[in-house]
């Protein structure tokens, strides 16, 4: 009991609430899978899916059962409503008169024997039969003309709709084979694109090996250097120290003998000079 | 088969749609193509249950109005098919009193 009414208090009313805000946000509208009831043959169904034609079947017998055409013209009749067909009937056993001798002479039978009686609304039938007759003649053109051009004008204005939309979709089309024409220029643009960052990739390349040559050099040379300033380092003590050692070995006697040996060396070379 | 259904013989899966001009049943041989020996028992063959002769006018009346009313340049002919009609029907309802309208006593 408790729980009814907690599921009937305004708390629990929130989430149907949602559920609607929801559901009136959707594209397509909320109708049940189940609907069939709205069925006509080309629309979608109200649940958007597309519903079969149940004319257009296997099943289906165009020969026999072509597709039904409403006509341009009505069918051919003679002296504005008389069928073409009932003449025509009569043409192979009587010939082209055999129609009239027998509406004349049927006539004739009806009037004499007084079947049709000629009484006093017997001429409405005459005054209307001319009535008839002189509009034809007389407004029969101009209005069939004024007519068809109505009919013209009023079947333009119910294919107009159609038409723009076949026009439309037929000028997307076209549109879109130019678009697509035009794309096949944007594969000469990549092409060009790829070989433009190859190139820029042989650059980067060519600019990368040239640092690591470089780099390698400067450490060689500085190798280089390091070996050859610590050889002449090395040598330069090596001397110091022979020549510092030589002239702490020398005594003063050796020293006097030295000096005077120079001293004859210079008498000699002054005798011969 | 309720008022308003479609006759039992039409399937819209073959006949595609409902032409009320069309007899779909099978069709007897034509009644202008019978010798006269024929024609009873022809007509012996025929349906003639209320729902079969409303099924004729109805089918007579789609034919005509597809014929002379429906197409798109019709002429005035139908309208003087009616007037001419109505003109032979309201004759013959009031022909018992235009017959004492009469002149001669003997034809």
């Amino acid at each position: 009991m408790l729980s009814r009414l907690a599921l009937r208090s305004e708390l629990f009313r929130v989430a149907p609430l949602c559920a609607n805000a929801v559901r009136t946000t959707q594209t397509k509208p909320a109708v049940a899978t189940t609907n069939e009831s709205i069925i006509v043959p080309g629309f979608p169904k109200p649940n958007g899916q597309p519903q079969p034609n149940p004319y257009d079947g296997p099943e289906r017998d165009l020969v026999n059962f072509p597709r039904m055409v409403r006509l341009e013209e009505p069918a051919k009749t003679r002296y504005l409503f008389v069928p073409e067909e009932w003449f025509e009937v009569f043409y192979k056993k009587t010939g082209v008169t055999g129609p009239y001798v027998l509406a004349a002479g049927v006539t004739t039978y009806l009037l004499s024997k007084e079947i049709w009686v000629v009484e006093h609304e017997f001429p409405y039938v005459l005054a209307t039969i001319g009535l008839f007759y002189v509009g034809w003649k007389k407004f029969g053109t101009s209005l069939a003309a004024f007519l068809d051009k109505e009919i013209d004008e009023y079947e333009a204005s119910c294919n107009a709709g159609r038409k723009s939309e076949i026009d439309g979709l037929k000028e997307t089309i076209e549109h879109q084979k130019k678009e697509i024409w035009r794309t096949e220029a944007q594969k000469h643009v990549i092409q060009a694109k790829r070989e433009n960052v190859a190139l820029q990739l042989e650059a980067i390349y060519r600019e990368r090996a040239l640092q690591a040559y470089n780099q390698v050099k400067r450490r060689l040379d500085y190798q280089l250097d390091l070996a050859n300033l610590t050889r002449t380092v090395q040598q330069r003590h090596m001397v110091n120290w022979i020549i510092e050692n030589v002239l702490k070995s020398l005594t003063n006697e050796q020293e006097k003998q030295s000096f005077k040996k120079c001293m004859t060396d210079l008498q000699a070379l002054a005798a011969k000079a | 088969m309720a008022i308003g259904d479609y006759p039992a013989e039409y399937n819209p899966k073959v006949h595609g749609p409902y032409d009320p001009a069309r007899y779909y049943g099978t069709p007897d041989t034509p009644f202008s193509q019978l010798k006269l020996g024929e024609v009873t028992e022809w007509v012996g063959r025929r349906n003639k249950s209320p729902k079969a002769i409303a099924g004729l006018f109805s089918r007579a009346y789609w034919r005509w109005s597809h014929k002379y009313v429906q197409p798109k340049r019709a002429t005035v002919a139908p309208l003087i098919h009616i007037l001419a009609g109505s003109m032979i029907f309201f004759y013959a309802i009031n022909y018992g009193k235009f017959v004492h309208h009469r002149n001669y006593k003997y034809h």
